[in-house]
């Protein structure tokens, strides 16, 4: 660096280092937030996350940097964010197995990574309901013809998922719970070796996201037999809904919300729900998630919460009819 | 005809002037995130991924593909020159190559690397061009019991691999394989060997034990051996490969680009094992198999060409189905997701300008790579000119950096530096290192595999056999593990009767 340049350019950091702290007591926020991805890049806590926080720095004037902190199933970033300094300068983006962990914990007697009371929800962000397929080959045609066989050989067909306690999982096991049939779980490590596990047809079944299945079922590899979500979704119309074939309690869906530590100050939150409103409403941010067919499912704070609750003692549910896997 | 009008629409896409610069930018990303110790292609790629979402879907693949190869080159530089695996599909290339540098035989070890890189990535794009959808639909034959059949057939090559007594070689195995056994049980959700430390519960890492065998091992051999070695000054004439170097290396780099290629289109994360896999093969096939260890060329020729065609074999499944075939890939897939592409059965009739773009612009960051990297081993050896005294310690921060930013985790490089001092104290007794980085991958895909065979067959250990695929990879390990006990006295060093 000539003397030229780095003699203004120091004089500006120096003077941008004085005023910060005057500037930082009022009005949040007076500097960058980091958002936290319990997950991977790439992700669908990720994919979610990248569109919410380009908005929000957009809308905040801050930069909103996005950090994954991956591990242990999420319980890593989870745990960091639990226990983060709560002034709003740390957020997460989480899925619905943020309720799972603890439970799952519990179930072999460890300390918890943390405990659900230790997160303020701020909003809903997206809720993708699972769909049931089978290879399009499979003799099922329809969700009865699949319940009447697993009736008549319990434990023989097999079905694959993204892990143990995941998403996946617990919504395969929710519904054989509710149908009263058993069926034989083979894990894999994620969804996308799940999706190979049936096309391959080592398993007979699987529960997955519409953006994973629905390229499949318009290869023709895959049939849809049924829908884990409250309602049908538009690009399956044809689709019926667990509720709507007789199993009223089996609902699922895959959830995508934005927390905070808890303790963060009430002031701090108001801001940071006006904004997430405002994201939810914002062109680009639509198109961004138009682009992944994940329909928004925008909640704000008490809703959410509310949501959130009835979804996580639905999960605990799931778990505990599951147990400690020998 | 139809595949060469589709390939002129794909060349038509992947030489458009915006498509090729990120190619190139791609491929020098790629090459520099190989180098860099710790920091691998998938970490370079999830890095960048939120950098291509402003463009265009063909683009971003492109870029990020690049990235995925470009690496593949790159991670042989380090190994060649400084015994430090810039990924871990380089850690066969470490033996032979550095042991190439000693020798002052740096360029031909880099020279090779680099023309074996590119005949096993182009051979194999061909074959992913004319053969996707019938090798897809065959790899997707390969279920829990053939990967698992596979990969025990991968760890009996470790027989091959013992440069010393079997003995060592199946100790420092099975050292390897407990490793594996560290953190969340995948199956049953326990955590195992953890003991409260939490960032252990999601196992041992892989880049810190292969840095710290390989690199800071080497390190503290060289700092133990009293007076510094010479700084070596290669002459030009030096940097080319012999006749003979060529000779040499024709064969491994056939080989080695089938084997790659084949393991590359099967779904799960083995690809690593095709480096491995290559090795013993040539160390088998060699005439003088005591030359490998020593500088053997055909060392350093069959990884690296079969790391590129399994790089390459991995966009098999991923292209004509839709599927990941690996975690990098998986990658990928998200990225298309985020750019609206879905990836599935149909993508190559949806988007066949994408596909083909993909495609062609796969041969041109190949040929990119190879104009990259051959002018640079004159470079690249030049560092060699640089004394010990400050190379070593500028080699050390670079291990810590790259290690530490991969996870974000300290406790990464207490691993790696604590592996860089038992690496140190196994290489002075004798023991080689290799098989202890083979059993900590191959561990925890093992035992996946055959506890997901199990569970598909309610406990029947006969499934393992019912499958004809399974069944033919057992049955050759079988006879591998024969062949390798009777003939060369090996049962006679297994006994530690010899010598």
């Amino acid at each position: 660096m000539t003397r030229s340049v780095a003699l203004p350019a120091l004089a500006v950091a120096f003077g941008l280092c004085l005023p910060q702290p005057l500037l930082a007591q009022d009005i949040y926020p007076s500097r960058p937030i980091t958002m936290i991805v319990p997950f991977p890049p790439g992700g669908v806590a990720d994919q979610t996350a990248r569109p919410v926080a380009a908005t929000m720095e957009r809308l905040l004037k801050q930069p909103v940097v996005v950090s994954n902190r991956q591990g242990a199933g999420g319980a890593v970033g989870m745990a960091a964010t639990a226990n983060a300094k709560p002034d709003g300068y740390t957020i997460m983006t989480a899925l619905s197995s943020i309720s799972v962990i603890p439970e799952a914990d519990k179930l072999f007697n460890r300390t918890p990574a943390y405990q659900m009371a230790q997160f303020a929800p701020i909003a809903l962000v997206t809720a993708d309901p699972t769909i049931l397929v089978v290879p399009a080959d499979s003799p099922w045609k329809t969700l009865a013809e699949f319940v009447a066989d697993a009736k008549k050989r319990p434990g023989e067909i097999s079905y694959s998922s993204s892990g143990l306690y995941g998403t996946l999982h617990l919504a395969m096991e929710m519904f054989a719970h509710a149908a009263g049939i058993k069926l034989k779980h083979v894990p894999f490590n994620g969804a996308g070796p799940a999706l190979t596990a049936l096309l391959g047809n080592h398993v007979q079944a699987l529960a997955s996201g519409p953006g994973v299945v629905i390229p499949q079922i318009q290869a023709g590899k895959l049939r849809p037999l049924a829908n884990w979500g409250a309602k049908r979704i538009a690009a399956m119309p044809d689709v019926a809904t667990f509720k709507e074939l007789g199993y009223p309690s089996v609902e699922f869906t895959i959830w995508a919300g934005v927390f905070a530590p808890a303790g963060t100050p009430e002031p701090v939150l108001t801001v940071l729900r006006e904004t997430m409103g405002r994201v939810v409403a914002d062109g680009e941010f639509k198109s961004a998630m138009e682009k992944l067919q994940t329909p928004i499912a925008y909640l704000d704070a008490p809703e959410f919460r509310k949501f959130w609750d009835q979804d996580a003692q639905a999960m605990v549910k799931a778990v505990q009819a599951i147990g400690r896997v020998e | 005809m139809d595949t060469l009008n589709n390939l002129a629409l794909g060349f038509s896409v992947a030489l458009s002037p915006e498509v090729f610069l990120f190619a190139v930018i791609g491929c020098v990303i790629g090459t520099l995130v190989g180098m860099l110790p710790g920091v691998g292609p998938l970490a370079g790629i999830s890095l960048l991924l939120p950098a291509t979402f402003g463009l265009s879907p063909t683009t971003a693949i492109v870029l990020l593909a690049g990235i995925y190869y470009g690496a593949m080159y790159g991670g042989s530089t380090t190994s060649i020159l400084m015994r430090i695996p810039g990924e871990a599909a380089s850690v066969m290339t470490c033996i032979d190559g550095y042991a190439m540098t000693q020798q002052g035989r740096a360029g031909p070890a880099l020279a090779i690397a680099a023309i074996g890189s590119f005949i096993g990535g182009t051979v194999s794009i061909v074959a992913l061009m004319l053969l996707a959808p019938p090798l897809a639909s065959l790899a997707l034959r390969f279920g829990p019991p053939e990967y698992f059949a596979l990969l025990t057939l991968g760890l009996l090559m470790l027989a091959f691999l013992s440069g010393g007594t079997m003995a060592k070689t199946l100790a420092m195995a099975a050292f390897g394989l407990f490793l594996g056994t560290i953190g969340i049980d995948l199956m049953s959700g326990f955590l195992r060997f953890q003991y409260g430390i939490v960032a252990l519960g999601d196992g041992i890492g892989l880049v810190p034990v292969a840095v710290g065998l390989f690199g800071v091992s080497e390190i503290l051999m060289t700092m133990g051996q009293g007076s510094a070695p010479a700084v070596q000054k290669p002459r030009l004439r030096e940097l080319i490969p012999t006749r003979l170097d060529i000779r040499q290396s024709v064969g491994p780099i056939g080989r080695g680009t089938v084997l790659g290629f084949l393991i590359g289109i099967v779904p799960g994360s083995a690809h690593i094992i095709s480096s491995f896999l290559s090795y013993a093969l040539e160390r088998r096939l060699a005439r003088q198999p005591e030359r490998f260890g020593h500088g053997a060329i055909e060392g350093v020729a069959g990884p690296e060409t079969a790391n590129n065609a399994a790089a390459c074999g991995a966009f098999v499944p991923m292209l004509a189905l839709g599927v990941p075939s690996g975690p990098i890939p998986a990658v990928m897939l998200a990225a298309l997701m985020v750019h609206g592409v879905a990836p599935g059965p149909l993508l190559m009739e949806q988007q066949p300008a994408l596909f083909w773009g993909f495609v062609a612009s796969m041969y041109v960051g190949n040929a990119v790579l190879l104009l990259l990297n051959l002018p640079l081993v004159g470079l690249f050896v030049s560092l060699l000119r640089i004394p010990y005294a400050y190379l070593y310690p500028a080699i050390l921060v670079f291990c810590i950096l790259g290690v530490y930013a991969v996870s974000e985790s300290v406790v990464d490089v207490w691993i790696m530096i604590a592996m860089g001092g038992l690496g140190y104290v196994l290489r002075k007794l004798d023991f080689e290192v290799a098989p202890v980085v083979l059993g900590l991958v191959l561990s925890p895909m093992i035992e996946t595999a055959l506890r997901q065979s199990l569970a598909m067959s309610s406990g029947s250990y006969l499934i393992l056999v019912n499958r004809p695929i399974a069944a033919a990879m057992l049955v050759l390990a079988a006879t591998l593990l024969i062949v390798c006990l009777l003939p060369r006295g090996s049962w006679r060093r297994m006994l530690g009767i010899e010598g």
